[in-house]
C-alpha cells in the first residue's frame, strides 16, 4: 500500500481511499463532503516528509496533490511565480534558471519533494542559512480551509492590510487546510559562487570553526557538517573522495558578487587553519564543486551501508552550543552502546544526529529510542527547538510540551480550530492529543527508511 | 460586577505602583488617541504587571490600547472605545544576547538605538529601519509590521522574529516560535502576531534574529529627467545579480526635501558587503545608469535617514504594488494629488512595489476621500494591491477608512481569530482593519 506512509515508515495508517483531486473546487468539495461526514482528510504531496506527516493514523480520506503539479505563473519582472502544490521543488528552478533565478529552498529531497508539501512543513535545506526557511519564500496562498472556505491570502504585491495569515499558514501541516496555489519569491542567481571543504581531525575542531566563521560576520549560503562515520560511509558509497581519516568534514558554501566571496573565502581559509583544520579543498570549477556537494547531497543513501535501521533526529540547538551539543551526542551513543553518524546543518545548529541500531538485536530499538529521547532534551535545555526543517507531525506531536507550555499549546489548538472547527484536518498531526482523547497513536511497524533525505 | 472607576484606578496602581499610573485629566488628554482621551495610562515594570493589568481589564471589559514609544499610534482607524493605555516603556531590558547566536531577546520597549548600541559593540544589528527612525521601540515596530528600504535584502519583522512573549486579552502569558534561527516547531504564532497592531496578543518579548555588519558600504543617488529612465534603471539592477541594500525610488518632491539637486525621479541606491566588492558593484551600477542617461552622486549615510524623515508629514499613504508597477503608480500618485493643489513627495521601495506619499496642502474630507483616495485604492485593488493612509488628521481618517477593504473570505477569517482571541473586544477595540 503505496499510501500508508511517507518517508518516515516508522508510522503506518492507511487511508480508506485515497483521491486525487485537479481542480481547487474538487478540493473545496472534498472538504466540505468530509467535513459534512466528520470524515479524517489528510492532505498528500509527494510523500517524502520525514514526520509520518503525510499518512493517516485515523483512516478516512487523503487527498494525494501529485496531479495539481503546474506551473501557474512566471513573473521574472515581479521576482515571483505561481504554482500548484503538485509541482517538484526542483523543476521550480530549472525552468526559471535560463531566465537567471531560482527558487531558494532547497530541502535536500527537492528532485521530488513538492513545493505544496515544502510550504506546508515549512521546510529547511542545506541554504538556509543565509537564504531562510520556505516562509520567507512564499507570498502569497490559495488554500481550501478545514471549514471549506477558498481562501485567497498574499500575493505578488506585498504588506496586505490585516492579519499575515500567509505567515501564519505556512508550516501549518495539513491541519489547517490543504493548499492548491503558492505564491513564491525567485532570487536571481548569484553572481558567483564558491564551494569549500575542511578536513579536521576531531568534530570539537570542525565545531569551533562553525562558530569563529559566523563571529567573523560572514554568512555563508551553507555550512554543513559530514562526521567522521559519514565521511567513511560516503567514501565508499558514492566516492566522493573526501579526505580519508577525517574526524570531521565542513562543506562551506558562498554566494554572491564575485568579490565579496573571493575576500570571504581567504577568510574562511584562514579561520579554518586557525582551528586546526587537516585539509582545505576550495572547488575550482562547477564539476569539482558537483563532486564536494555528490557526498553531501547522497549521504542519507549510504546510511544503508552501515546499519540495517536508523532513528533520525531534527532538532536544534543555538549555535554557540554545537561543540558542547555534539559532545554529548558521542556521550549518549556511548551510553547507549549504540554509534551515532551525523551529517548536518551546523552553520544553522540543525542537527540531524543519525542514531544506527539493528532491528535484529533484542533490545536495541529501546536503547535507541531512549537515546533519541535523550537527545531532544539535551537540545532543548540548551535553549534549542524540536525540529528545524522537518516539521512535527504525527512523530514529534508528543514532544511540544517539551518546548511549548499549556498556555502556548492552547494558543495554538484555538489557533487550529479557527481554520478546522471540525478536526477534520490530519488528526493526530502537530499538536499532542489530549489525554482524555484516549491513546495516542502508536507504530505499528518498528523500521526505518531506506533512502531518506537530511 | 463592575467595580467603580476610583476603585479601578487603585487596582490598577496596586498593580504598576501609584507613580506609574496616569489620571489627571490633562495628562491623561495629551496621550489621546487620535482624539480620544484614556481612562487610565499604565506603564506596567514587569511581564507579570502587563498580565496582572490585561487580566483586570479583561474582566472589567476595559478597551486597552498597547503603546511602545508612541510614535505609530495614528497608525489605524480612531479607537472604538478606549479605557487603558497599556504604556511599555519602562519595559526596556535586553533580556539574552549572545552575539555567536546571532539572536537577541530584548523586552518591547527598548528602542531601536538602544539595541543597535548594544549590538555594534559585536558588529552586529538589527536589519530593520522603519521610517521614524530609532526612537521607535522593539515592541511598537513588530505591532505595526514597520519597515523600511533594508527590507529588500533582510525581510520585515515577520522574517526576523523568531519567537515573541505576548500576554493574551485575558492576561494569559502567552510564548510562540523558538529562541533558534531555524525552527519549524508548531505554529508560526509571531507571524500572526506580527502587523497585528497589538489586536490578538501584547507583544512583551522578542526574539530577533540579527545580521552581522557588512565590512564596508556605500551609496549613490542616480537622478533622472523623466520617471520612465528611472524605472529602467531599477528594473535593470532587479534583473541582474547585483545585491544592493537598498533601492529607494524619488520623485522631485522627496528630493527637494531631502535636499538633493532637483530631477523629475531619482533612485538612491546602497550596497553593503567587503570593500572590494563596495568598489566593484558601484561601477557596476555606475555603468548601468550612465547608459540610461543618469548623473550620478555619491551618497552619505545621513541620507537614508533623511529619507525617513522625508516622510514626516502630517499625511502619509502606503501603496502596494506589483513591483514592476512602481513608476506607473508614482506618476499615478502625482497626478491625482496634484490635480486638487497639493504637493507630494514620494519615496518607494523599488525593490518591493513599496510607495509612500507625504502629502502637503490643504483638501476637503470629500475631496480626499472620493477623489483621491478611492480612485486609487479601487484601481490598487484591482492590480491585487491596497492603499492605507498610515497618517492623515483626522476629518480625513473618518471621511475613507484608512485600511479599505479585505477580501470578505480573509476578513471572515481574522474576524473568527479576533473573536477566538479576544471575545470580549479588549485589545485595541475598533483600530484594524474591517473595524476589528
Amino acid at each position: 500500500m503505496a499510501y500508508e506512509c511517507d518517508m518516515h515508515t516508522f508510522y503506518k495508517g492507511a487511508p480508506d481511499v485515497v483521491v486525487l483531486p485537479e481542480t481547487t473546487a474538487q478540493v473545496a468539495l472534498l472538504v466540505r463532503l468530509c467535513r459534512r461526514e466528520h470524515v479524517a482528510l489528510v492532505p498528500r504531496g509527494s510523500g517524502t516528509g520525514l514526520i509520518g506527516g503525510a499518512m493517516a493514523p485515523h483512516g478516512g480520506v487523503m487527498v494525494s496533490l501529485t496531479r495539481m503539479n503546474r506551473i501557474l505563473e512566471l513573473d521574472f519582472a515581479n521576482r515571483c511565480a505561481t504554482v500548484q502544490p503538485g509541482l517538484i521543488n526542483l523543476w521550480l528552478s530549472q525552468a526559471t534558471r535560463d531566465a537567471g533565478y531560482y527558487f531558494a529552498p532547497d530541502p535536500s529531497s527537492q528532485m521530488v519533494s513538492s513545493i505544496g508539501g515544502n510550504a506546508s512543513t515549512n521546510a529547511g535545506g542545506p541554504h538556509c542559512l543565509k537564504y531562510g526557511i520556505t516562509v520567507n519564500h512564499v507570498l502569497g496562498l490559495e488554500v481550501v480551509t478545514g471549514a471549506g472556505e477558498i481562501l485567497s491570502v498574499g500575493g505578488k504585491a506585498h504588506d496586505h492590510p490585516g492579519y499575515d495569515l500567509t505567515g501564519a499558514l505556512v508550516g501549518g501541516e495539513g491541519t489547517l487546510g490543504l493548499l492548491t496555489a503558492i505564491t513564491v519569491r525567485l532570487l536571481h542567481v548569484p553572481a558567483g559562487v564558491r564551494t569549500l571543504l575542511a578536513s579536521f581531525s576531531a568534530i570539537d575542531d570542525a565545531s569551533e570553526a562553525v562558530s569563529a566563521i559566523v563571529a567573523a560576520g560572514i554568512i555563508p549560503a551553507a555550512l554543513e557538517m559530514i562526521d567522521e562515520t559519514f565521511v567513511r560511509a560516503i567514501n565508499e558509497g558514492v566516492g566522493a573522495g573526501y579526505p580519508k581519516g577525517a574526524g570531521a568534514v565542513l562543506l562551506i558554501e558562498l554566494d554572491g558578487p564575485a568579490a565579496e566571496i573571493e575576500a570571504q573565502a581567504g577568510r574562511i581559509v584562514q579561520i579554518c587553519r586557525d582551528h586546526a583544520a587537516l585539509e582545505i579543498r576550495v572547488a575550482q570549477d562547477e564539476a569539482e564543486r558537483a563532486l564536494l556537494w555528490k557526498g553531501r547531497k547522497e549521504a542519507a543513501g549510504v546510511v544503508g551501508r552501515m546499519s540495517p535501521a536508523w532513528i533520525l533526529q531534527d532538532a536544534v540547538v543555538p549555535r554557540s552550543r554545537l561543540p558542547e551539543i555534539m559532545r554529548e551526542v558521542q556521550a549518549i551513543g556511548a551510553r547507549h552502546r549504540l554509534v551515532i553518524a551525523n551529517v548536518f546543518h551546523a552553520g544553522d545548529g540543525n542537527l540531524h544526529p543519525m542514531i544506527l541500531y539493528n532491528d535484529l538485536e533484542p533490545g536495541e530499538l529501546e536503547r535507541a529510542i531512549l537515546a533519541n529521547d535523550e537527545l531532544l532534551r539535551a537540545c532543548l535545555t540548551m535553549g534549542g527547538s524540536v525540529t528545524g526543517e522537518h516539521g512535527v507531525g504525527l512523530d514529534k506531536a508528543s514532544s511540544m510540551p517539551l518546548q511549548f507550555g499549556d498556555a502556548d499549546l492552547n494558543f495554538m489548538a484555538r489557533f487550529r480550530r479557527v481554520f478546522d472547527p471540525d478536526g477534520i484536518m490530519n488528526p493526530g498531526k502537530l499538536l499532542p492529543s489530549h489525554p482524555a482523547c484516549g491513546e495516542g497513536f502508536r507504530p505499528s511497524v518498528p523500521r526505518l527508511p531506506a533512502g531518506a533525505w537530511v | 460586577m463592575a467595580v467603580s472607576a476610583p476603585a479601578l484606578g487603585d487596582a490598577f496602581a496596586a498593580i504598576v505602583g501609584g507613580e506609574h499610573l496616569t489620571t489627571a485629566p490633562s495628562q491623561l488628554a495629551a496621550a489621546a488617541v487620535e482624539g480620544v482621551p484614556p481612562r487610565w495610562l499604565a506603564r506596567p515594570g514587569s511581564l507579570d504587571e502587563v498580565g496582572r493589568v490585561m487580566s483586570l481589564a479583561s474582566v472589567e471589559g476595559l478597551a486597552v490600547a498597547p503603546r511602545g514609544s508612541g510614535s505609530a499610534l495614528d497608525l489605524g482607524a480612531p479607537p472604538a472605545r478606549l479605557d487603558v493605555i497599556l504604556d511599555l516603556s519602562r519595559l526596556t531590558g535586553v533580556l539574552e544576547y549572545v552575539p555567536a547566536d546571532m539572536v537577541a531577546t530584548v523586552q518591547a520597549g527598548v528602542t531601536l538605538d538602544l539595541l543597535a548600541r548594544e549590538l555594534c559593540k559585536h558588529g552586529q544589528m538589527l536589519a530593520l529601519d522603519p521610517y521614524g527612525g530609532g526612537s521607535r521601540s522593539v515592541g511598537g515596530v513588530l505591532a505595526t509590521n514597520a519597515s523600511g528600504q533594508r527590507r529588500f535584502r533582510y525581510g520585515t519583522g515577520r522574517d526576523l522574529l523568531l519567537g515573541a512573549r505576548f500576554v493574551q486579552a485575558d492576561g494569559t502569558v502567552t510564548w510562540g516560535g523558538s529562541k533558534v534561527v531555524k525552527s519549524v516547531t508548531g505554529y508560526d504564532i509571531p507571524k500572526l502576531l506580527t502587523g497585528s497592531l497589538g489586536t490578538l496578543g501584547v507583544i512583551v518579548e522578542a526574539t530577533l534574529r540579527l545580521h552581522p555588519v557588512q565590512p564596508a558600504s556605500g551609496s549613490w543617488l542616480f537622478s533622472f529627467t523623466s520617471r520612465e529612465a528611472a524605472g529602467s534603471l531599477a528594473a535593470a539592477v532587479l534583473a541582474s545579480s547585483l545585491e544592493p541594500e537598498r533601492l529607494a525610488w524619488l520623485n522631485a518632491g522627496a528630493l527637494e526635501r531631502v535636499g538633493s539637486e532637483r530631477a523629475e525621479a531619482a533612485l538612491a541606491v546602497s550596497v553593503a558587503t567587503v570593500a572590494e566588492a563596495v568598489t566593484s558593484q558601484g561601477a557596476l551600477l555606475g555603468s548601468m545608469a550612465s547608459r540610461l542617461g543618469a548623473r550620478v552622486s555619491a551618497l552619505d549615510e545621513g541620507f537614508w535617514t533623511r529619507v525617513g524623515g522625508g516622510l514626516a508629514s502630517s499625511t502619509v499613504v502606503k501603496l502596494a504594488s506589483e513591483i514592476r508597477r512602481l513608476p506607473f503608480w508614482a506618476g499615478e500618485v502625482e497626478r491625482v494629488i496634484s490635480r486638487h493643489g497639493l504637493t507630494v513627495s514620494l519615496v518607494g521601495e523599488a525593490g518591493n512595489g513599496i510607495l509612500r506619499a507625504a502629502v502637503e496642502g490643504s483638501v476637503s474630507p470629500d475631496t480626499w476621500a472620493r477623489e483621491i483616495v478611492a480612485p486609487l485604492r479601487e484601481a490598487l485593488a484591482a492590480e491585487g494591491g491596497s492603499l492605507v493612509v498610515e497618517r492623515a488628521p483626522l476629518d480625513l481618517k473618518r471621511a475613507a477608512d484608512v485600511w479599505g477593504p479585505v477580501p470578505e473570505t480573509a476578513l471572515a477569517v481574522m474576524r473568527r481569530l479576533k473573536t477566538e482571541f479576544d471575545p470580549r473586544g479588549v485589545l485595541n477595540p475598533g483600530r484594524f482593519v474591517g473595524g476589528l
